[in-house]
């Protein structure tokens, strides 16, 4: 890889100072936390820019706390490595800990952060490639081009969403703190995501991510994250499915949530997740809701495996995922 | 046969030290003046130890010394009849050592050899292994000289185009930009191989694939460099380009214009035996189609290059390369100065699998734009780069027809291959002899025939990877014996067993092997990994399969012609005991360093730590061919032997002169030299080397090693016959996940018959890469590319290399058979043991869901389409 561009790198240590640096550089400047994903793409020249501003300056947004009604807050530098190990979260938020513990290595898991996967840029098979690359095909809309590679009369970029953490947070109801220069706010995590590759972010110009807030889990809550992927290290997602089950006592569902990652530009729920309601799990609801993914989905070559098999594997996963939770019986109860 | 006399003046330099092939009549002449006091020390003994030799059988498993004292006189473990001291010099059997006419001067090894070893067979850890782990080792990336400036290359985006016109002047204007150079600055023509070089430094009038150099930039840092070469203005005149194997066969569109053969590098045709009768005879055949898929090496070092020039025009060049001696020549003949003027050094090296193997654009460039600029220049290559600077393994599509006799005797062998070989020849021509001349091992065949066509395509050029052109056939040919065994009704393995040659064996294409373990390598996997227990019995999605095969070591002929050593080893022995080795090999990651100072330090008497090895820099060292061709245990090693056994030779006399007693009773016992029959008469170890050097003068030897004539009845002699062959067995079990397609290779039991493990953890680790890499290409691995002739996936985050959590437990078992002709018996362990591994998964997966796949890499998305396809046949034989 090419060397880092220039850059003047900057280390506030207070949200103000982080806020201030970005009103005066604007779009010139860019925040880094993790460097995981930004810095490879840098040495691309996705962006060159001239001011680098750390948030790991700032202690408030290194760590993890119990909230009064008894969630957990989690600030937005707290390394994935710290998620997936610290033990209320694991006890808490499994799945939360577990999609982290899947995300590329575990040396890129200690210098990757929260707040980063969660902001993570859209990838695509033809974007994240270096300039001369990206020159020879000839350049993609998300980088100075004007046509999507990935399909060539779409008039919005395809490139996918992929950060693991966030199906799980979905499922969780995780909420985030966003902090700018007209003030704060609190958003569901849900509502930050919308389906296109360039502007997949609803954030307003000049805000950060400070901080994660999830509520206790309801009790009944079982959830997992299932990721597919070429080897089991280093990759990015094919496929990630996220369950979400609330269960009765008597094992009947009251809510069940599926959220799809990498399969288009934002994490994707499935509403027909809700056909297993008021019922127990079944094998045919379970195939019913599979089916249902199956046919929702429209994966695309932003990968490098044929967008068919993703489109089974969404099938496969999501099944194998609900059966899973099957299997492991009812909350409380020995299995 | 007409080669007598050249053949008896090969070995000259060796003369009956060197383990192989000397003739002692031409030898003495030669080194006469040299070693006269030598061979007067000989001379008295020449007799008696005559005497002793005619005496001494040589059968297998004595202890270290017999053997070792064999290795220059009889093969140790291959058949009286091969060893059979009769045949004569200029008709003696290949790859066998001559063995010593009883009135010749006699052996050095005799007396130099260490009755037991202390040294040799127990592990020791590289010599660069801390310094790679603890970050102090410093590779050419990691050089910086005063006033260096920053090279980058400028590349075709382009698959096939003329170039137009090239204009440099903006990015000369450029603040900080010293220089930019093109193709018409540097037009002579190189390449590795002498009858194909059809490479520049950068390209001159066409482009051939999308990263070929067209430009470079010198700047004072790398960053202005980069933005200078988007200031270069190349027009180019786009030309259709051909992509396939079917297209380059068809020859519309012509990348070489001047190339006699159109499209086609090269195409070699041999047959053995009576193929056409044969397989009309056989009671079984099979016949098929296979395909091999192209893909590369990913060293972790990129390719750099360092460049300075002195006052008085001698160039320096540090680079990251397997070969200095070749790269030496390439670039006085390139640059235009004589070779005494280039010094090429190797420093710390992160790795190569052949990748490195030949010059490079870079080397070039760098020390060109160092000449005209007056300053140094560093290249180093991004990974992108090195993944159009390729020279990886070829695609290959392959038919073969493969016949046998109803109780599983092969018969004959027909087979066919085309490779895409890119935009260059690169090591093509003899990629191409590689995919046909080892069908003959390890199995015996009585007749076959091969015709491989290497053909140029608008892709970045192939070239050699670990188990060069014979991966692919190696590939075909495993499956196809057990599809031949499914014909048969017979188990794989059974197959295997009853075709495999024995020591000594001369195949039907005259290579003459001389140890071979195949048989024991055979029998230890399928021991250990509980085959014949497991064959069959596994549930559903689990599998278990067998693959073997035969390497070289090291190849008969140098890449360019010429009857000089293929390596010389120089030994300095100081009076404070500490030995200075001089070897022009290249520590490529391989051991090749630790191996120079077991052996030596072995043979002196000294510890390895007493042991400098100064290599790869051809001002200090003495010639050494390179790293390739799994050739330097087994020819450096056995220089080194040699250079270290005259030196020892003169520490016996020196203290037997000084004790006054017969330099064959002199023994040493840890720091003291003795006589044996009476130990009170000593003298301290260090003693014995001062009085070596007040007799003899400085302590320096030197050592060479040159292969004996081998065959030269076939074209193409310098690609197959090897002074040694290497034999493999693996049994990999497997468990496929039908749901998925994801192939879990879940442990591979690999027996390499390695001659002797000289150091048994470096051994290890080259058995476990080679698996590791033959079954990254089985399942992950794939250099693609689109319509454009671009490289799809130029990163390793998007080409998969395995990483260690997808690697299957590897269990090494080294045989060792104690070669005749090896130091110490030892052969090559860094490539041989790759070649049955991607068949051997082919194998264990088609056990595992009864699906046969005859091309890589098997992607889950291809598993997955191919169960689907075994299912819906199954459906429609049912309906």
């Amino acid at each position: 890889m090419l060397k880092l561009p220039e850059f003047q790198f900057h280390r506030p240590s207070t949200v103000e100072g982080v806020l201030e640096l970005l009103t005066r550089h604007g779009s010139n400047a860019r925040i880094v936390a993790g460097g995981t994903d930004l810095l490879p793409s840098m040495k691309q020249r996705l962006f060159t820019p001239d001011h680098l501003v750390s948030l790991r300056g700032i202690e408030t947004l290194r760590q993890i706390e119990i909230s009064p009604d008894g969630g957990l807050t989690l600030g937005a530098t707290v390394t994935l490595r710290e998620l997936t190990l610290h033990p209320e979260v694991q006890r808490l938020y499994p799945a939360l800990a577990s999609a982290a513990g899947q995300i590329a290595t575990v040396i890129i898991q200690g210098m990757g952060t929260l707040g980063g996967n969660i902001l993570l840029d859209t990838r695509c098979y033809y974007y994240n490639q270096g300039e001369f690359w990206r020159e020879a095909l000839g350049k993609c809309m998300k980088a100075d081009g004007t046509i999507c590679q990935v399909a060539r009369n779409s008039p919005s970029c395809l490139a996918a969403f992929s950060a693991d953490t966030v199906p799980a947070l979905l499922v969780y109801g995780a909420v985030v703190r966003l902090v700018g220069p007209s003030g704060t706010r609190a958003v569901p995590l849900s509502e930050l995501y919308q389906d296109d590759g360039m502007r997949w972010l609803k954030l307003l110009p000049g805000e950060i991510l400070t901080e994660v807030i999830l509520p206790p889990p309801p009790s009944g809550l079982e959830a997992r994250y299932d990721k597919l992927r070429v080897r089991q290290s280093i990759d990015y997602p094919l496929v990630g499915v996220a369950i979400g089950l609330v269960r009765d006592q008597a094992g009947t569902v009251e809510q069940a949530r599926v959220i799809l990652n990498a399969v288009s530009s934002m994490p994707e729920s499935v509403p027909q997740a809700a056909l297993l309601l008021g019922q127990p799990l079944t094998d045919e609801g379970i195939e019913a809701v599979a089916q249902a993914a199956y046919t929702q989905v429209k994966p695309l070559t932003t990968h490098g495996v044929q967008p068919i098999y993703r489109k089974k594997m969404v099938k496969l996963t999501v099944r194998k995922a609900l059966q899973g939770l099957m299997m492991k019986g009812m909350p409380g109860q020995a299995v | 046969m007409a080669e007598n006399s050249e053949n008896s003046g090969m070995s000259a330099p060796s003369a009956g030290a060197a383990p192989a092939g000397a003739a002692p009549a031409s030898a003495a002449e030669v080194e006469a003046a040299r070693e006269a006091r030598r061979a007067a020390i000989m001379a008295e003994r020449a007799s008696r130890r005559a005497a002793r030799a005619a005496t001494e059988t040589a059968p297998a498993g004595q202890g270290d010394a017999a053997i070792a004292s064999n290795a220059a006189d009889a093969p140790a473990t291959a058949p009286a009849a091969v060893a059979a001291p009769t045949v004569a010099a200029g008709l003696q059997a290949p790859g066998i050592a001559a063995a010593p006419a009883p009135t010749a001067a006699p052996s050095l090894s005799e007396l130099a050899m260490p009755k037991n070893f202390r040294i040799i067979g127990k592990s020791q850890p590289k010599v660069d292994g801390m310094p790679k782990i603890n970050g102090t080792a410093r590779f050419t990336d990691d050089m910086k000289l005063p006033r260096m400036l920053i090279g980058k290359t400028l590349r075709s985006p382009h698959a096939h185009a003329r170039i137009v016109r090239i204009d440099t002047t903006r990015a000369e204007a450029l603040p900080g930009v010293l220089c930019v150079i093109t193709g018409k600055d540097i037009p002579t023509k190189y390449g590795i191989i002498p009858v194909a070089q059809d490479e520049t430094a950068l390209a001159l009038d066409k482009v051939r694939y999308v990263g070929d150099p067209v430009a470079c930039v010198a700047a004072l840092d790398e960053e202005t460099a980069y933005n200078a070469l988007k200031l270069i203005q190349v027009e180019y005149e786009i030309l259709p380009t051909v992509m396939t194997i079917e297209d380059a066969l068809e020859g519309k569109v012509l990348i070489h214009e001047q190339n006699k053969t159109g499209n086609v590098l090269k195409n070699v045709q041999q047959s053995f035996g009576e193929v056409d009768a044969l397989l009309a005879d056989s009671e079984v055949v099979v016949e098929d189609d296979y395909y091999y898929e192209g893909n590369t090496h990913v060293p972790l070092e990129t390719h750099s290059a360092l460049a300075s020039w002195d006052h008085e025009g001698r160039l320096e060049l540090w680079s990251s390369t397997q070969v200095p001696h070749y790269l030496q020549r390439e670039l006085a003949k390139v640059l235009g100065v004589p070779q005494s003027r280039v010094r090429v050094v190797k420093p710390h090296f992160g790795a190569g699998y052949g990748g490195k193997s030949e010059p490079f654009s870079l080397e070039f460039c760098a020390a060109f734009m160092a000449r005209k600029t007056g300053r140094p220049v560093k290249i180093t290559y991004t990974r992108e780069e090195v993944f159009y600077a390729h020279r990886g393994r070829h695609p290959a599509k392959m038919w073969l027809k493969l016949g046998a006799r109803k109780d599983g005797t092969l018969t004959a062998l027909d087979f066919k291959c085309w490779l895409d070989g890119g935009g260059y020849a690169s090591f093509g021509v003899v990629t191409t002899y590689y995919t046909g001349v080892f069908h003959s091992l390890p199995y015996n065949l009585p007749a076959f025939r091969w015709d491989t066509t290497r053909l140029y395509t608008n892709k970045p050029p192939c070239g050699p990877k670990r188990g060069h052109g014979a991966i692919q056939p190696r590939f075909a040919f495993e499956i196809a014996l057990d599809q031949l065994a499914e014909k048969l009704g017979m188990d794989p393995a059974e197959l295997r067993r009853k075709n495999f040659i024995s020591p000594g064996h001369k195949t039907v294409n005259d290579f003459q092997v001389t140890s071979c373990g195949m048989k024991e390598a055979m029998e230890k996997v399928l021991v250990e990994s509980q085959y014949f227990e497991k064959k069959g019995k596994l549930p559903r999605g689990k599998g278990i399969g067998v693959a073997c095969s035969a390497y070289i070591c090291g190849a008969g002929q140098p890449i360019y012609a010429n009857d000089m050593p293929h390596s010389t080893v120089n030994v300095k022995l100081d009076r404070s005991g500490c030995a200075t080795i001089f070897s022009g090999s290249a520590d490529i990651g391989q051991g090749s360093n630790i191996m120079l100072a077991m052996i030596v330090a072995e043979i002196l008497g000294i510890q390895v730590a007493d042991c400098k090895v100064i290599e790869a820099d051809t001002d200090l060292t003495p010639v050494d061919l390179g790293s390739y061709s799994s050739r330097v245990t087994f020819m450096v090693g056995n220089a080194a032997r040699n250079a270290a056994e005259q030196l020892r030779i003169k520490l016996l006399q020196a203290t037997a002169d000084h004790l006054r007693v017969p330099v064959e009773e002199i023994e040493q016992v840890g720091q003291e030299m003795r006589y044996r029959k009476d130990p009170t008469r000593k003298i301290p170890f260090q003693r014995a080397i001062h009085e070596a050097e007040a007799r003899f003068g400085g302590l320096i030897a030197s050592g060479t090693y040159k292969p004996p004539r081998l065959s030269t009845r076939l074209g193409g002699r310098g690609a197959g016959p090897s002074p040694a062959y290497t034999f493999t067995a693996q049994v990999a079990e497997v468990s496929v996940d039908e749901e998925t397609g994801l192939i879990e290779v879940e442990r591979i039991w690999c027996a390499h018959d390695c001659g002797r493990a000289l150091n048994p953890v470096v051994v290890e680790g080259q058995i476990e890469g080679s698996v590791y890499m033959g079954f990254g290409e089985a399942i992950f691995e794939a250099q693609r590319y689109y319509k454009n002739g671009l490289m799809t996936t130029p990163s390793i985050l998007e080409y998969k290399l395995p990483t260690i959590h997808d690697t299957p437990e590897i269990k090494v078992f080294y045989i060792e058979t104690l070669d005749p002709n090896g130091p110490f018996g030892a052969k090559e362990a860094g490539e041989g043991p790759q070649l049955p591994t991607a068949p051997v998964v082919a194998n264990a997966v088609f056990d595992a869901i009864g699906v046969r796949f005859k091309s890589n890499p098997m992607t889950p998305d291809v598993v997955l389409k191919a169960l689907e396809g075994r299912t819906t046949r199954k459906n429609m034989r049912m309906a």
